[in-house]
């Protein structure tokens, strides 16, 4: 039978070295994912993805079993993206870059016509879900990070609650919001 | 209709999380208002673009993913070996190139807003003297430190109130 990652968290917090590289095993792909996806780097990406194991080797001993151990990891792992994006933010301000969230998406999508308001008239399909990811990337970084852990990782509000550490009202406020401009971002706003 | 649009519970009602007299009431609800109702629907729509149409990363090189961990994980060590770029600096040298960094940063600011001063060294010597700043020396010090215009020209003020 396989062993659950709750104790092989614990097995991390005794030293046991083998039971991380389980824990790498089986998240690896997910972590990086999920941090490109809020990030949308691949090097920050793995970068974060990897720093989040270091986290959880340094502090499985305050896993004390209450949440998922994928809650609590998925929590490490936003928190890191969101505190480099804040602090990529303070830094594009200080030195005079570029106002808000950018990534090369934003230039894909200013090369794209803009949608057609007129009865009968839609985007293609494709155009569309170009549009609608692109307009992921300039949600804030709450938002994205609610709205990547909805569809990608399928998490039900109250855990989304618990890796971002706000209420599920909070939640459904970031999502309602987050669709909004997606709507918009597509033409059915 | 009666009641306010539950904008913020579509979301949730659609997933399946509300239950039992929540449930119901977003349920009438939408069945009675068809903004409402759209709204269900552009919901509907943009999740299931998002998830037919979820961009994929670069392919994760896994061979070294976990050595990599382990290598950060000895980097954190005390005493463990260190790759020279990760190494932190002591903090004198950390402090003082950032001073130096946000010195250069605020002088380029101040240039470009255009508000360098125009006062040659006379009018500054006499400016000085008039404000008493002089007898002030850890206002001295930090001078080097003041390079932004918008302080040095508030000292007027800051001297009134002091009552010098």
């Amino acid at each position: 039978m396989e062993i659950s990652d709750e104790a092989l968290c614990e097995r991390v917090a005794r030293r046991d070295d083998e039971a991380l590289a389980t824990l790498v095993a089986r998240y690896q792909e997910r972590a990086y994912r999920l941090a490109w996806s809020i990030l949308r780097d691949a090097e920050e990406a793995r970068d974060l993805s990897q720093d989040a194991f270091v986290r959880v080797w340094e502090a499985a001993g305050s896993f004390r079993g209450q949440a998922k151990f994928s809650t609590w990891f998925y929590r490490i792992l936003v928190n890191l993206c969101l505190d480099h994006r804040r602090r990529q933010r303070w830094w594009r301000r200080l030195v005079g870059g570029s106002g808000p969230d950018s990534d090369s998406s934003e230039a894909l999508v200013e090369k794209l016509p803009a949608p057609d308001p007129g009865p009968g008239a839609e985007l293609g399909k494709d155009e569309m879900m170009q549009r609608v990811w692109a307009a992921v990337g300039r949600l804030s970084p709450q938002q994205r990070a609610a709205v990547v852990l909805h569809v990608q990782e399928e998490l039900p509000t109250r855990e989304i609650a618990a890796v971002l550490r706000c209420s599920e009202a909070t939640v459904r406020v970031h999502l309602h919001r987050a669709v909004a401009a997606l709507r918009q971002s597509v033409g059915r706003g | 209709m009666a009641g306010a649009h539950p904008e913020n519970e579509i979301v949730p009602y659609l997933k399946g999380e509300l239950t039992g007299a929540d449930r119901e009431r977003v349920g009438h609800h939408l069945e009675a208002c068809p903004d409402c109702r759209q709204t269900a629907e552009t919901v509907r729509e943009v999740f299931d673009l998002l998830s037919r149409a979820m961009p994929v990363p670069p392919p994760l090189h896994r061979a070294r993913y976990l050595a990599e961990v382990r290598e950060r994980i000895e980097g954190r060590r005390p005493g463990g070996f260190v790759t020279w770029w990760r190494r932190p600096l002591p903090i004198g040298v950390s402090a003082a190139l950032a001073t130096a960094v946000l010195v250069l940063i605020l002088q380029t600011g101040v240039r470009e807003r255009g508000v360098v001063s125009d006062l040659g060294p006379y009018e500054e010597v006499v400016l000085g003297q008039r404000l008493q700043i002089s007898e002030d020396s850890a206002l001295l010090e930090r001078l080097d430190l003041l390079e932004d215009l918008d302080v040095i020209r508030n000292l007027d003020g800051l001297a009134a109130t002091r009552g010098s």
